[in-house]
Formats: structure tokens, C-alpha cells, sequence
């Protein structure tokens, strides 16, 4: 357990286990991949980007600690053998899909499918095109009943594909690697694809396949190499001489595609409170509390916040403020919810709504109170209140879990099932359905409770030994890690980050309209 | 009779024009340009008092026509055009109005190279030493250069360095000479090996006064074509001095000079003899390191500038018939001047000249320098017309401290759109040879002059391009600093004839530039200083979409970014060539097995009524010839196969 005091530290680990994440598959995979002339995935991304473009990349520790066979095997799938995320090609922001070979030859492993569902998911509601690198060897073939069939699954890809093309999401795809089976729908679906000669190949069944089913000897290159589909085929529209000229050709691509039409947004201002200082006034004990008033003012514009109903219900803390000139509505929490909390909240989001204003949500919630007074008193009642409104609001939200995340809480502050447009955590975060000292004596009780009605008895020492595992249990599945890896967040973030992130969110955003608000039906 | 004219026409263009006109606005005296329609919005146009169009330059009644209808009672030629035509200076004298120059008589005499050496002979002055070929070459001061008469290119040219080789070489000599050119009279003459061009400024008025204005050294010179001049000359003693300068003096007397002149010698470096060349009968492009070096006064080192010399001045005072105000004896030399001469040439790659827009004009602002130019940002440059854009001239109390601010003053100098050879001159000027003066007028047409690296450049294209994405491109939170979420922030990188990583600090101050630590100095208005690696360097910056373009140490870079849309390199398998349409094969140039360059043609097709040529897509050896002349193919039929080489 962290003790109070050491975010840094916590921000430090963070940045290792990125930086270890980011150097893909092993050395020697690495060395190979360069060896025949391709860029590694990273430095395509760079290359592919605007010089000295940001990149938001989304879930770069995604199956960190899963899929290894050893207890420490953190790194078996790097960044899920994908990186994704958000920069600027040719002035205009873009989503970027990109396989990486160096990880079992960029094949798709469950969490991989996820990761590449979720960039197409930014892309969609963001209206932000999409360029896929494509260089991966399909769907990982030992786990292909959690990476095939279901509706989440990899043929899923194809279906947003072509989704998205219909609603002018413009996919272009850049072939430079293989491209197999299934995968070769990728360029095949893309309204525009480049294939670098010599080195993408696209099929649907590979020569060792080929020769199974009809006998057939080929080469890949000639069954689908660059020059067959760019010249024969006319799977590809573009051929490229190496992965540069293949990455310029897609910039030349996107620099025709229509300018997206984006709101006016007030000047910038830098926060006059440091965000340097997030460091020391947040506490890394979950458990401690402080006033959310010292983030919001290190975040937003001006360090100017404009509060709602400040005098009321104050373990919520609601105002206005700007980020990067856009407007925001924030909804923090500032202590547990209580039925008036939870009130506020609503009209509060309600408020944004109406006025087309994006909703920041600070997540530091333990839950909703609990007890016969608040039960009686229809705190469910509210707290539904609270779930509709954020469930049917129409403006961009985005989330960030600064601390606790548990219980209800999770929902009425924008958890991931709300779709918020960005979801992210600080490495202090914790999420779980509740705390695991609350889950541990919930197990004890009821198990006590049994074992009381036959009658027998359940000894201190017993009871310390049964609830230890759970505690265990939910320390390990509560870690920021744990969520990251299994996208249940698009990232563990540097708090002093968050302006920045929550800036290019809603620059993002800002490209999608929003429609009229409308709700269901508010349980009075 | 004596009194200073009230209009002046200027019968020339560009940077001459502008000086002349400059002493006209300073002594009151109104000018007036001609320009060509190329020329109607040129510099000199818009610095005069007035200006008349004219068909050209050279049109000897249209310039007359000129200065009579714009009421000049006098013509300053300038140099080239019609500065040297007596049959202008006539009819100047015809119309009455005065030339800035000699009289036609004079200008006739002095025009004529056999004239010329029988007056310097009859004054004294002397002349390279010339045999009869059936002279006794034991007589001769060797070597001698033993010539065609009728001769050019080298050809029945013959160095004889001892007496015994004297015969065989004439017979060689004139058996060559028969053959190329029809005649074989040779001429016998003192052959220098090492010559240094060193020539005399002379200036005389109606009243018999001649004085001289010492000398200028113009060695390093390209074909007769000077690059660099300077005052005075570096490697000859008081002695040397004393024999050149009286002898142009006595030169001038005995033709009864009147106004500007230049006596030219060659010097020879071995025997420090100086021999008559030619006399120059105007004002010469290179007077402005006279100007910087004679002085009149006994100002001392440093001193004021009161003492310094307009030469067009003396020009305008003795052509409305002034005295020479100027007394030998208290002439004297200030200092050391050097001169280079700008010009719109890629010195690096044959000399070829060059035109184009001046983007962007840079003249150097560094101390002790004098510009003269007519040649602003925005200015078309075209091939019409001299293609020397303008002079830097740097003055300093020594040789050395002369080289060293024509070198700060050649950095600071940057033209950008057309290639220049501002760089050229620089490299030629920080050469050892150059500093050493060691180079003869020869040099330069067998030395090679290293082209300098585009490493440094580079850095700048770089470094300036991630500058400018940072500071111009998108704002808010997109905006180019290299973020990365929880890591280092990712190079710029700048895709130019390769990809270079720009790092910059998060001050965008400093930073590295493909492992070069750089610290930005100044960047402003297209002028960047950076310190790379401890080093100071300056340079010019434009970058657009399609390329960056850099001017370090007066040489000009451009970095052309990468272009999508550029051809292919051949394909595997594109050696074969088929019907990109059925039809009929109209003709066959080749043959199985004929070697073949890339881009030959290799036969014709019509089809769809057009004829669509076959071409060699790269160079090899032809394989295959798939159909004859008349054959009727159809669509993808193999025409024509080709094997590359291998390389």
C-alpha cells in the first residue's frame, strides 16, 4: 500500500512500465523486424504523425501482467502487440491503428481486439479518421474462441469498418507487413490502402494454407504481394517503396480529405496554480480525504471555477470552467454521495446539457451512504436520478478517476459502462466493486452467519485466514494495472497530465456534433 | 565652362547606376535613367530623377536621343554597354553633350590593341617582349610561347623553355596552325608562367594634370573574368609600385587622357617584371577598393572619412571641365580593401549561369563593409542582362583584417530562390591560396574549390522546420511539442533529403538536432544564429511546403522534402513491356540482345488512333522482341522484354 506523500513515486513506476511496454517485443524480434528494412511500430507512428505531433495513445499498457506463463511474465504481449491512439496528420487530428510485428508477429490476442475495437470506437464517436498500419499475422490461433467469434470480437473490426465509411469516417490502410486471413479485410474495406513493395502481402489463405487445401506452390509475394494488388488484383490502390514512402503516401491521402468544421474556443490560459503541486496535496491514500477544490484548480483555465450550488450538498463539488478554451461543466466528488449529492448532480448535468457544455467527472467516490435513515429516506431514488441523467447525456463526458472508484459511485460519476468519451486514471487510483476490507468482512459475516446457525465455531485466527485471500484478491484486481490491462480505462496517467489530456479529449470531441438532450423517465 | 552639370543621364543599369546616381543626388545633380521594358520597374529606375524608356542599352542614337530630350548635358557610361564604343562617344561629341570619359579619339586608339602597345612603347611603358619567328632564340628572354597567329583554343601553342626545343616546336606549332586555321604565320612572345593582373587607376582632366590612384590586384579571376579585387596589391614592393604607377601616368600623358582610366599589367611573379596589357578607358567595376583605400588627407590610420575619394565625382568635376582637384602627393594608402564580386552562377557545377526570382535578399550589414548592388527580395533575375548582382567590399587597417571582414560580411550575405556564388567566394576567400596570395591568373581555371557540406545546413533546415511547426503550427492542445503520455516527448521528425530527429527543450531554446547539441542564439525575420556543439554559426532560413532552403556562409542549400508523387524506381518484373491497348506495331528499334539506355525508345505502337512510344524502363540488354513491324497485337501482349544490368 502506498502511504501518503508518494505520487511521485507512484509516477515513476508509471513511467517505467510504459517505458518498458514501449519497447516492444524482444530485442532480438526488434532487430529482425529492422533488419528487413521496416520501421519499428513507435517510430511509424512518429513518422506517420505531423513533425513533433503529440500522440494521445489510448491503453498503452493494455494485457500489461496478462498472457504470460510465469508470475512475473508482466511483458508478455506489449501494448497488446497494438498501438493506438490520437495525433495530428496533416494539421487534422486522426486516429491511429498499428500492429506490432515485434509481438507474436502482431497477432490478435483477445485484449488486442479490444484495444483495436476501442480505437475505432474514438473514431466513430469522435469522427475522427482512422489509419490502420497493418502488419500482423491475424487472429492469435490458440485463443481464438475468445478472439473470433462473439460480437465483440475480431470480425467486429470489419463491421465498424464499413460502418464508419458510411458515416464519412474516411479508413485508409497502409499494408506493411502481412496481412492474413481475416486481417486482409483490413486494406480490403479501407476506402483507400498503400502496400509497400516487397514487404506487405495480403491473402486470405497463406502459401502453407494454400498448398493444404489445393495442392498449389506459390510464394507470397506472388499469392498477394504489393506489386500483385497494386497491379493485378486492385486489392490496393497505392504502391509504396519502403515503409517511409508508404507513410508519406498516407499523409498525401489524408490531406485530401475535407476540413472538419470546428467550434470557436476562447483564448488559452495556463492554470495560475502549478500543476506541479498535484504531487503534493493529493494524498495516495484513498482513505484520506482533502479538498477536490486543490485538482480542480491546477486544471482547469485561469485556475478560474465557477461553482454551482457551493453552499449545497458539498460532498459534490459542480461548477463551470474552461480547459484549453473549451467550456466544461465539472462534476467531483468531494466526500461520499449522499441523496442531495446526488440531486445536485443531476441538475447540475442537466444544466451542461442544456447548454451543449462537455462534463469532466473527478472520480474519488467510496459510494453512495449507506444505513436505514438514507435507505428509508429513497437514496436509491436519487442516486437513479443522478445514473439517468449521466446515462442520457448527450455532450462529450469524460472521466478521470483520481482516487476510489467503487460501487455505485462508479456509476453515477461516469464510470466506463457510460460511455464516457475518455476514460482515464492516476496511478493512485483503485476500482472495485468495494473496498476489499468491506468485501472481506461482507464474506466473513455471511459465512459466519452460516456457520453460526449449525452451530459451530469460527475462530478469530480463522476468520483473519479466510479473509486475508479476498483482501488479496481485491488489492490485485483494484490496482490502476489491473483496469489498464483489460481496458477498462483508456490509460494511467500523470496527474500533472491532466490538463493536457482532458484538453486534446476535448479537441477531439469538439469534431462530432451533439444532438438534443432528451432523458428517460427521472424516478421523483 | 567650369561650371558642374544640372542633369546627368546615366546610360546604364543595375548596381553601376544606382552608384552613379548616388554622387548625382549628393552633388545635386539630377539623374536620369534608361531601363528597357524588361527594366521598367528596376532599381535605377526608381532611384533617378527621371527615367526614359529605351529599346535597348546599346541603341548608340537611342540613349543620344534620351539625354538630348531629357536636357542632360552629359552621359556617364558606366561600364560595359556603350562605355567603350567611341562611335557613341562621337556621337555624344556630335550632339554636344559631354561623355564622362575620354574623348572618342582616345577611346578609338586605346580600343585597338596593336594601337595600344605602340603608344605604351612610344610613352616607355613595357610590353611583353615579342620575337620574330626567325630571330635567334638565343636572344630570347625564355620562355616564350610560340602561337598561331590566327590562333585560339590552344591550338599551335608551344612553350619553349630551352633554346634546343626552339625548332621542333615551330614546325610543330605551324603544321598545327595550318591545319586548324588555314594559315601558318606564328608569333614568337615573352611567355609568363605565373602572371598576377595588376592594373592602375589613373585619372587626368582637360588641363593637363594626370594623376594616379595606386593600384589594384585582380588575379583570382575565372576565364578573364574577375571574382575577386583588391587594393592595394599584396605582393608587390615600393619599388614594383613606383615603375607601374608612373608608367601609367606617362601612358595616359603621352595619349592626352582626360577623365577615369585603368592601366593594366601582368606581372610576372618570377621576375617581378610588369608588362602593358591594356588600357581600360572608363570607370571599372572593382574602383570602389580604390575608393576604400586612397585617401587624400593625412588622416592617419582609422581616420576620418573626409579624406576618401568619389571617384564618379572627380569623373562628373573634370568632365564639365573642373581642375583635377585631386594632387599626387597627397595621395595616399589607407589600409587594405578586397572585393567580391556576386554573382548568379552555380560555381560548383560549371559555372552555368543561373536566373530566377531572389526570393529573399540578404546584403551583409557587418562593419567595415560597403555594398553596391541593385538587387532586392522579391527581383527577378534573368539571364538578359550581366549576371553580377552585386559587390561586397570590405576594408580593413590590413590584408588580413580585410579578408577577415569580407568573410564575416560573405556569411551575412544570403540570396535565396536562384543559386548564387556567394558561397563560392567565401570558400575561395577563407583558402589558404587566397590568403597566401598565391594565386595567378590561371589558378582558378584548374584549381577545384571544394564545395562545402550540407551537414550544417542541414541542422538549420531541421532545427528551423521543427521551430516553425512548434511556434506556427496548430495551437491548443494538439500543438507540436512531442507529447507523450508518461514518456520522453518524441523527436520532430523533419523528413528533408533524409529524416532528421529534432529534439527540442521544453523552452524550444535548445535541444539536438540528429545527436547535435544545438542552442538557438536568434531566429528572426528568416535569420538564425544557433550554437551547435559549441560553434557559432549563422544562417538564412525559408521553408515552405515543399522544400527548406538554407544560406550558410553565402551558400545556398535547398532541402527538398520528399515527394509522394515522384516516379517509382522500376518494379520487379517491369523489365517487360506489353500492349497497353490491342493494335499494330509501327515500328521496332531494337533487336534480341541490343544494349539499350534507359529511356531509349524501343518501338512505336498505334492503336485507338495514337502512337504510344515504347521506352527502355531502365538500362539493359533486350531479351526478348515479342512482335514484328505491321504485327497486330493484342491487349497485354509482350512487346518487348528488357534485362537489367547488373550494378
Amino acid at each position: 500500500m502506498s502511504s501518503p506523500g508518494d505520487l511521485r513515486s507512484l509516477v515513476d513506476d508509471l513511467r517505467e512500465r510504459t517505458e518498458a511496454v514501449r519497447r516492444g517485443g524482444s530485442e532480438a524480434a526488434r532487430r529482425k523486424h529492422t533488419d528487413r528494412g521496416k520501421l519499428l511500430v513507435r517510430d511509424r507512428v512518429d513518422a506517420l504523425l505531423d513533425p513533433g505531433s503529440p500522440f494521445l495513445e489510448l491503453s498503452a499498457l493494455a494485457a500489461y501482467g496478462m498472457y504470460g506463463t510465469g508470475e512475473d511474465d508482466l511483458l508478455a504481449v506489449p501494448s497488446a502487440s497494438i498501438v493506438t491512439g490520437i495525433g495530428t496528420i496533416e494539421g487534422r487530428l486522426c486516429v491511429v491503428v498499428a500492429n506490432d510485428a515485434t509481438v507474436k508477429g502482431g497477432t490478435y490476442y483477445p485484449m488486442t481486439v479490444k484495444k483495436h475495437l476501442r480505437a475505432q470506437e474514438v473514431a466513430r464517436a469522435n469522427r475522427l479518421p482512422c489509419v490502420y498500419l497493418v502488419d500482423s499475422g491475424g487472429a492469435f490461433l490458440p485463443m481464438q474462441d475468445d478472439v473470433f467469434p462473439d460480437r465483440e470480437h475480431f470480425g467486429r473490426i470489419f463491421f465498424n469498418q464499413a460502418n464508419l465509411s458510411r458515416e464519412g469516417v474516411a479508413q485508409i490502410a497502409s499494408v506493411m507487413g502481412s496481412c492474413t486471413a481475416g486481417g486482409a479485410y483490413v486494406p480490403a474495406m479501407s476506402d483507400e490502402s498503400v502496400i509497400v513493395r516487397d514487404q506487405g502481402t495480403i491473402f486470405l489463405g497463406g502459401p502453407p494454407l494454400v498448398k493444404a487445401a489445393t495442392g498449389e506452390e506459390v510464394t507470397a509475394e506472388e499469392l498477394g504481394g504489393g506489386e500483385v494488388h497494386a497491379r493485378l488484383s486492385g486489392v490496393v490502390d497505392h504502391l509504396a517503396e519502403d515503409d517511409a514512402h508508404a507513410l508519406a503516401i498516407v499523409r498525401s491521402i489524408v490531406a485530401t480529405l475535407p476540413a472538419p468544421e470546428l467550434p470557436t474556443t476562447a483564448p488559452v490560459e495556463e492554470p495560475t496554480v502549478d500543476p506541479e503541486g498535484l504531487y503534493d496535496v493529493v494524498p495516495t491514500d484513498t482513505r484520506t480525504p482533502y479538498d477536490v477544490r486543490e485538482v480542480i484548480t491546477r486544471i482547469v483555465d485561469g485556475s478560474r471555477f465557477a461553482e454551482f450550488k457551493q453552499l449545497y450538498a458539498e460532498t459534490l463539488v459542480c461548477g463551470f470552467a474552461k480547459i484549453w478554451g473549451h467550456d466544461v461543466g465539472i462534476v467531483a466528488n468531494n466526500g461520499i454521495l449522499f441523496a442531495e449529492s446526488a440531486r445536485k448532480g443531476a441538475h447540475f448535468i442537466e444544466l451542461c446539457n442544456q447548454r451543449r457544455i462537455p462534463l469532466v467527472f473527478l472520480q474519488n467516490i467510496s459510494g453512495f451512504m449507506v444505513g436505514k435513515e438514507y435507505e428509508n429516506g429513497g437514496i436509491a431514488r436519487d442516486g437513479a436520478k443522478l445514473v439517468t441523467a449521466v446515462a442520457c447525456s448527450v455532450v462529450p463526458k469524460f472521466t478521470v478517476v483520481i482516487g476510489g472508484s467503487f460501487g455505485a459511485g462508479n456509476y453515477g460519476m461516469c464510470g466506463r459502462a457510460y460511455d464516457p468519451r475518455f476514460l482515464w486514471m492516476w496511478p493512485n487510483a483503485r476500482i472495485s466493486v468495494m473496498g476489499g476490507e468491506q468485501a472481506a468482512s461482507v464474506l466473513a459475516t455471511v459465512r459466519r452467519d452460516g456457520l453460526e446457525r449449525r452451530g459451530e465455531e469460527w475462530s478469530a485466527q480463522d476468520e483473519e485466514e479466510f479473509k486475508a485471500p479476498v483482501r488479496d484478491q481485491y488489492e490485485h484486481q483494484g490496482s490502476p494495472y489491473y483496469s489498464t490491462a483489460r481496458l477498462w480505462d483508456d490509460g494511467v496517467i500523470d496527474p500533472v497530465d491532466t490538463r493536457r489530456v482532458l484538453g486534446m479529449g476535448l479537441e477531439a470531441a469538439a469534431h462530432a456534433p451533439v444532438p438534443d438532450p432528451s432523458y428517460g423517465i427521472f424516478r421523483m | 565652362m567650369t561650371r558642374m552639370f544640372d542633369t546627368v543621364l546615366v546610360a546604364n543599369r543595375g548596381e553601376i547606376a544606382l552608384r552613379v546616381i548616388r554622387t548625382c543626388d549628393r552633388l545635386g545633380v539630377r539623374s536620369v535613367a534608361i531601363h528597357t521594358d524588361l527594366d521598367a520597374t528596376a532599381p535605377h529606375v526608381r532611384a533617378a530623377t527621371e527615367a526614359v524608356r529605351v529599346g535597348s542599352y546599346l541603341d548608340v542614337d537611342e540613349v543620344v536621343a534620351a539625354a538630348q530630350s531629357s536636357g542632360a548635358q552629359a552621359v556617364h557610361p558606366g561600364y560595359g554597354f556603350l562605355s567603350e564604343r567611341a562611335a557613341f562617344a562621337q556621337a555624344l561629341e556630335d550632339a554636344g553633350i559631354a561623355l564622362v570619359g575620354p574623348t572618342a579619339a582616345v577611346m578609338e586608339q586605346m580600343g585597338r590593341k596593336d594601337h595600344a602597345r605602340e603608344v605604351a612603347v612610344a610613352a616607355g611603358v613595357p610590353v611583353v617582349p615579342s620575337y620574330a619567328v626567325t630571330d635567334d632564340p638565343a636572344t630570347f628572354a625564355l620562355p616564350v610561347l610560340v602561337k598561331a597567329a590566327a590562333g585560339g583554343g590552344g591550338k599551335g601553342m608551344r612553350v619553349v623553355r630551352t633554346v634546343g626545343e626552339y625548332a621542333d616546336a615551330v614546325a610543330a606549332a605551324r603544321r598545327e596552325a595550318q591545319s586548324s586555321f588555314g594559315d601558318d604565320t606564328l608569333l614568337v612572345e615573352k611567355y609568363v608562367e605565373r602572371g598576377r593582373h595588376v592594373e592602375v587607376q589613373v585619372l587626368a582632366d582637360h588641363h593637363g594634370h594626370v594623376v594616379h590612384l595606386f593600384e589594384r590586384d585582380c588575379s583570382t579571376q575565372r576565364r578573364h573574368q574577375k571574382v575577386l579585387e583588391e587594393a592595394p596589391a599584396p605582393t608587390i614592393d615600393e619599388a614594383v609600385r613606383e615603375r607601374i604607377t608612373s608608367a601609367a601616368v606617362d601612358l595616359a600623358r603621352e595619349v592626352g587622357y582626360r577623365n577615369a582610366g585603368t592601366v593594366e599589367f601582368l606581372l610576372d611573379v618570377d621576375t617581378d617584371e610588369a608588362y602593358f596589357l591594356e588600357m581600360n578607358t572608363r570607370l571599372q567595376v572593382e574602383h570602389p577598393v580604390t575608393e576604400a583605400v586612397v585617401s587624400t588627407g593625412s588622416t592617419g590610420e582609422g581616420g576620418s572619412t573626409g579624406g576618401s575619394i568619389d571617384l564618379v565625382e572627380h569623373m562628373l568635376r573634370v568632365a564639365a571641365g573642373e581642375e583635377l582637384a585631386l594632387r599626387q602627393e597627397d595621395l595616399q594608402l589607407r589600409g587594405h580593401a578586397i572585393e567580391a564580386r556576386v554573382y548568379a552562377e552555380d560555381s560548383f557545377h560549371g559555372f552555368l549561369p543561373q536566373a530566377g526570382r531572389a526570393t529573399l535578399v540578404r546584403w551583409p550589414t557587418t562593419p567595415r563593409t560597403r555594398v553596391d548592388h541593385a538587387l532586392e527580395s522579391g527581383q527577378q533575375v534573368s539571364t538578359s542582362y550581366d549576371p553580377m548582382l552585386g559587390k561586397v567590399v570590405a576594408h580593413g587597417p590590413t590584408r588580413e583584417a580585410a579578408r577577415q571582414a569580407l568573410l564575416a560580411a560573405l556569411d551575412d550575405t544570403a540570396i535565396l530562390g536562384l543559386t548564387t556564388n556567394a558561397g563560392f567566394l567565401r570558400a575561395l576567400v577563407a583558402s589558404g591560396e587566397f590568403r597566401d596570395t598565391t594565386i595567378d591568373t590561371a589558378w582558378l581555371d584548374t584549381a577545384v574549390v571544394p564545395e562545402p557540406e550540407p551537414d550544417v545546413a542541414r541542422v538549420f533546415a531541421a532545427w528551423t522546420d521543427a521551430m516553425l511547426a512548434a511556434d506556427h503550427g496548430r495551437p491548443g492542445p494538439f500543438r507540436a511539442d512531442g507529447f507523450r503520455l508518461a514518456g520522453e516527448r518524441a523527436p520532430f521528425l523533419v523528413h528533408l533529403d533524409r529524416t532528421v530527429r529534432v529534439h527540442r527543450d521544453a523552452d524550444g531554446l535548445g535541444g539536438t538536432v540528429d545527436g547535435v547539441t544545438v542552442r538557438q542564439l536568434l531566429a528572426e525575420r528568416h535569420v538564425v544564429r544557433l550554437d551547435l556543439d559549441g560553434r557559432r554559426h549563422q544562417a538564412v532560413v525559408h521553408a515552405d511546403r515543399h522544400a527548406v532552403e538554407v544560406v550558410h556562409q553565402g551558400q545556398r542549400f535547398v532541402f527538398e522534402r520528399p515527394d509522394v508523387a515522384l516516379q517509382h524506381g522500376p518494379a520487379a518484373g517491369a523489365g517487360t513491356l506489353t500492349a497497353p491497348m490491342p493494335g499494330t506495331v509501327l515500328a521496332v528499334d531494337v533487336a534480341e540482345g541490343d544494349r539499350v539506355a534507359e529511356g531509349a525508345r524501343l518501338g512505336v505502337l498505334e492503336a485507338m488512333k495514337m502512337e504510344v512510344a515504347l521506352t527502355a524502363p531502365f538500362a539493359g540488354t533486350v531479351t526478348t522482341v515479342g512482335a514484328p513491324v505491321g504485327g497486330r497485337v493484342a491487349l497485354g501482349e509482350v512487346l518487348f522484354e528488357v534485362e537489367a544490368d547488373d550494378d
